[in-house]
């Protein structure tokens, strides 16, 4: 259905998209995956005939996208990044705005659109003004819209960025439900969340306008050679510096009190030998199995060797006053109110000095207006709390020489050189003259800027930016950290250096307080925060939230047609939802898993979709949002109807 | 009717419909915009404060004294003691003029000799100094007269030619007839283009544009669905200010005003038709908002006739003038409002806007494609 050959789009003399060559098939869900910046975009406005390439070929349906663009309407449907609806118009009138565009017959028109609001469950708020809806509302809406017209191919740029998980979960729902009905509908769909990327049948990774592999998920896994490692070990810190300059290991990454590793295929190496000399200590190793992450970052490194170079080695982190008391942040009750609005709803929590504490959610969750109370910049309407022992009502000036805040989208003033950044920040934050030349020359080193010092900042890449605005949040070594976002669009090999930045800091006694949409990055952290529009609904370490999941467990079954299969088993009442995951179908069930995989099998036989395999996986933190926010809402509605 | 037309024709009128930010800068602003500007361009020289500094003070000089104070055009703001007085109030603008009259002016007078009064004019702004300096030579010819014929010994002295003006048009010299028919041309070409380049271009910011792109919708049911509606709005725009116009500021309407609509018709059609020219060269609303406001309202106030004469300009700057349609419009609205001209006197003006019109239109078409960047 998508053919492109040697695509090339450049902007001036910059190229966004280099030669990509593209082939894909019809009912297929190809996705591309890759950080912002990356070039996808460009990519599906190409395709769709809305942007003209610098060279190559490129045909969608049988039609040359390039030449005769205006022969493909009808015929593919698009949703471009961010909300594209028009937000003075009704959920009705942005249905009926699109099939009137699109020419959809008068005749089937409502029954569609009672189809497509029953599937978004839009049903209720369809008289409602569209910039009235939340934003996973929003998104459904804007995919019902696309898919009014019935579409062969669908173009869907980032549909699922900063929603929220249930609201992400219904979207692929609203899909599924729409291609059982409409078989043989293919649909190109681009995002930055590798997690997400399992869903597809195929993926092309993409890295600087280019496509490093193509694969389906599974294939793109095989092609990791070696055993995943995942491994517990005391102390932590001497076996992970221990660990990252033995050969035959590479990969090596905190995830709260674990560590993950790929050790290389035939390596000899003992683990508990060779941590031991090092004077560490194994307590737990298992194998496990590689994420896309783990595949993406070592396709970047074959694909491009100095990609890695940059981020390798820094100079070490000068030590920090660690916070005395027990507590770095202790918050009570903390709420916000924006008029009506409750942004912030009676939050308690604390952070332990050194502590990597994560607040995780969707955007509009509350998340940026909890860092701005507790850093000073917004008063709360109730409640107190404390930050490295002053409190934040009242002693907001105490606090600020304690503590970094790195904003959203980095705070780096672009059109100002590196060393001009790094000045403006020493100055600002009132780094000791005689310190400042050496805090300096540490930021440089760190975020692997020596020799650009003179360039201007907005020429860049995010994972520069990124550890550029880090040094410039940790010059005055803050002994809290507060991070916004810090890994939102940066490239994975960026995140990955990057939280080995966080880690050391943590070690070294800074306590780092960090937001992050990713839900796989947040089992980095130590301690966990599910936040869900201005609530805190789940908290503790992330193994312990997960263990105390126990309504339900995860299934994953190997299945010739999933989508069909997922129809078929949703019907049963112990199955919770189900979903396809690339060529698997993931199923959640009530209760323990064994108890079920019997009933799970018997169905599929009945329906001639024999499984291969079945066995029983762990939730993703994920699924245990999706499931915490369904319990938190139960709740509600139960006591609303007493 | 094309329904993908009528699609998007519905989405922008509900869509102005709804925002009343919209809504309001479009009907209420000219309003507001009428207001000040008809009050605010007076050109009329009225009420000018006068100094004297009478060093003579008889009789004859209390008698020359009043010829200028007679009527509203000056009124005596006081008596001046010294030149050193004098002085002060011209240069903190106490007073516009000042008459000065010489000591012995009764006697010199008497005597038969001819005398020399100075009058004293602020000439910051020329042409109220002009008219000031126009005025205060009458009323001193008028005295000269008056002494004349005295001497004469015969009271109906006649000069032997007399000057008998009349003013065609606007008799009562009234500059308010003059702005007002002029403000049509430059309200219209404030509001219409920026907000069509506005409708454009933010959904051009917002990303949803591209979602109409890749639908199977033609340019020109796009480009026309999405102006209509600013049309019309223009259009009413219109009629608002015209109604206060006539009724609110009394300017005479001679002309036939359907002649006048028909031609404002067509001038807010190559209104918008800017609005969407400026959306073709510009990604972002403050960008388009800027482009807007330099392509429309400047020249539309400077280099439309509206307060600034044409035929004072320099021959090359003449020749600009013909780029911008308030040019156009405002010798259309003047001339059917104030002097009644029909299609007759009006072919050559009309059937230039009309080519004006027509080639933004062509332009912004051709430039109007549906793609990104």
């Amino acid at each position: 259905m998508i053919h492109a050959t040697k695509l090339t789009k450049s902007y001036k003399k910059t190229p966004a998209v280099r030669g990509i060559d593209l082939a894909v098939k019809q009912g297929e869900i190809f996705g591309l995956v890759g950080p912002d910046g990356a070039g996808k975009t460009t990519t599906i406005q190409l395709l769709t005939g809305i942007l003209t390439p610098t060279s190559g070929t490129a045909t969608v349906a049988g039609i040359d996208v390039i030449n005769e663009p205006d022969r493909l309407g009808g015929k593919i449907g698009y949703m471009s990044e961010g909300f594209t609806l028009y937000g003075a118009l009704s959920v009705d009138e942005n249905l009926d705005f699109f099939a009137d565009l699109y020419g959809v017959p008068l005749s089937i028109r409502k029954e569609r659109k009672s189809q497509l609001l029953a599937f978004a469950r839009l049903e209720e708020a369809r008289n409602r003004r569209a910039e009235h809806l939340s934003g996973g509302m929003k998104k459904k809406l804007a995919l019902a819209c696309t898919l009014m017209y019935s579409p062969q191919i669908l173009f869907l740029d980032e549909p699922t960025t900063g929603v929220d998980p249930v609201s992400r979960r219904d979207f692929w729902k609203i899909l599924f439900e729409w291609m059982q009905n409409n078989e043989g509908l293919t649909i190109f769909v681009s995002t930055p969340y590798l997690d997400e990327a399992e869903r597809f049948d195929r993926v092309a990774l993409m890295h600087r306008g280019e496509f490093i592999a193509v694969d389906t998920p599974a294939a793109l896994k095989k092609q990791l050679t070696g055993t995943m490692i995942d491994l517990k070990a005391d102390p932590q810190f001497t076996a992970l510096a221990h660990l990252k300059k033995t050969p035959g290991v590479s990969h090596v990454q905190v995830f709260g009190e674990r560590l993950r590793l790929l050790l290389a295929e035939n390596s000899t190496l003992n683990l508990d030998e060779t941590l031991q000399k090092a004077g560490a200590r194994v307590i737990d190793a298992r194998p496990t199995t590689p994420t896309l992450e783990d595949v993406f970052v070592s396709s970047i490194e074959a694909a491009t060797p100095d990609a890695a170079n940059h981020t390798n080695g820094h100079p070490p982190l000068a030590a920090v006053e660690p916070i005395t008391g027990e507590y770095a942040v202790t918050v009570e009750n903390l709420t916000k109110r924006f008029g009506n609005f409750t942004a912030v709803n009676g939050i308690s929590f604390t952070v332990r000095p050194g502590e990597i504490f994560g607040f995780l959610g969707p955007n509009g969750s509350g998340k940026t207006t909890t860092i701005r109370m507790l850093t000073g910049l917004l008063p709360a309407t109730d409640g107190s709390g404390t930050v490295a022992g002053f409190d934040i009502l009242r002693q907001q000036k105490h606090i600020k020489p304690h503590i970094g805040y790195m904003s959203q989208k980095f705070s780096l003033y672009n059109d100002l050189t590196v060393v001009e950044n790094i000045d403006f920040y020493a100055g600002v934050y009132n780094v000791p003259r005689k310190i400042r030349g050496e805090r300096k020359a540490w930021v440089l080193e760190m975020a692997g800027l020596r020799g650009k010092e003179r360039t201007l900042t907005g020429s860049l890449s995010g994972g520069w930016k990124q550890r550029l605005a880090l040094g410039c949040a940790i010059l005055h070594q803050p002994q809290i950290l507060f991070l916004d976002e810090p890994t939102s669009g940066v490239d994975p090999i960026s995140r990955r250096a990057f939280w080995d930045l966080i880690f050391e800091l943590s070690a070294q006694g800074v306590t780092i307080f960090i937001t992050t949409h990713y839900m796989d990055e947040a089992e980095h952290c130590h301690t966990l925060g599910l936040l869900y529009y201005g609530d805190i609904i789940a908290m503790g370490a992330p193994a312990e939230v997960k263990q105390n999941m126990k309504a339900g467990e995860m299934v994953e079954i190997d299945v010739a047609h999933p989508l069909r299969a997922a129809g078929i088993v949703e019907t049963l009442p112990a199955v919770h939802s189900a979903a396809p995951y690339g060529d698997k179908l993931h199923v959640m069930v009530w209760g323990r898993a064994d108890e079920h995989i019997a009933t799970l099998e018997k169905t599929l036989r009945a329906a001639e979709l024999p499984p291969h395999h079945i066995k029983t996986i762990d939730f993703s933190l994920e699924d245990l949002f999706v499931i915490f926010i369904e319990m938190k809402e139960a709740g509600r509605r139960a006591r609303e109807e007493d | 009717m094309n329904r993908r037309f009528i699609a998007v024709l519905i989405k922008e009128t509900r869509e102005i419909w709804r925002d009343p930010y919209t809504l309001g800068m479009a009907i209420g602003l000219p309003f507001v915009m009428l207001l000040l500007f008809a009050y605010s361009t007076n050109l009329d020289v009225k009420n000018m404060s006068l100094a004297v500094f009478d060093q003579d003070k008889s009789a004859l000089s209390r008698s020359y004294i009043t010829q200028f104070t007679t009527d509203d055009t000056f009124y005596l703001k006081g008596y001046a003691s010294s030149y050193d007085e004098l002085n002060q109030w011209m240069e903190n603008d106490t007073v516009d003029t000042a008459l000065v009259i010489p000591p012995n002016f009764g006697q010199t007078l008497t005597a038969r000799r001819p005398e020399t009064v100075q009058i004293w004019v602020d000439g910051s702004f020329p042409p109220t100094a002009n008219v000031a300096i126009n005025y205060m030579q009458a009323f001193n010819a008028r005295f000269n007269y008056a002494q004349l014929a005295a001497i004469v010994g015969e009271r109906n002295l006649k000069p032997a030619i007399d000057v008998q003006p009349s003013v065609w048009f606007n008799p009562g010299l009234k500059s308010i007839n003059y702005v007002v028919p002029g403000l049509y041309a430059v309200i219209l070409l404030a509001f219409p283009p920026l907000l069509s380049a506005l409708s454009i271009v933010k959904e051009k910011e917002q990303g949803s544009i591209q979602q109409v792109f890749v639908s199977p919708i033609r340019s020109a049911e796009l480009i026309l669905g999405k102006l209509i509606p600013y049309g019309v709005i223009a259009f009413i725009e219109m009629l608002v200010i015209l109604a206060m116009g006539i009724w609110g500021f009394r300017v005479p309407f001679e002309g036939s005003i359907w002649l006048l609509l028909f031609a404002a018709l067509i001038y807010v059609f190559g209104a918008v038709g800017i609005g969407l020219l400026v959306s073709t060269v510009t990604e972002t609303q403050v960008a388009a908002m800027l482009a807007a406001i330099v392509l429309t309202m400047m020249p539309a106030l400077i280099f439309s006739g509206f307060i600034y004469p044409i035929f004072n300009m320099p021959e090359i700057m003449q020749w600009y003038t013909y780029l911008f349609p308030a040019r156009h419009f405002v010798d259309i609205s003047r001339s059917i409002v104030l002097k009644g001209a029909d299609l007759r006197t009006l072919w050559f003006q009309m059937s230039l806007m009309i080519a004006y019109v027509a080639a933004i239109f062509t332009i912004a078409a051709l430039r109007f494609k549906k793609k990104v960047g």
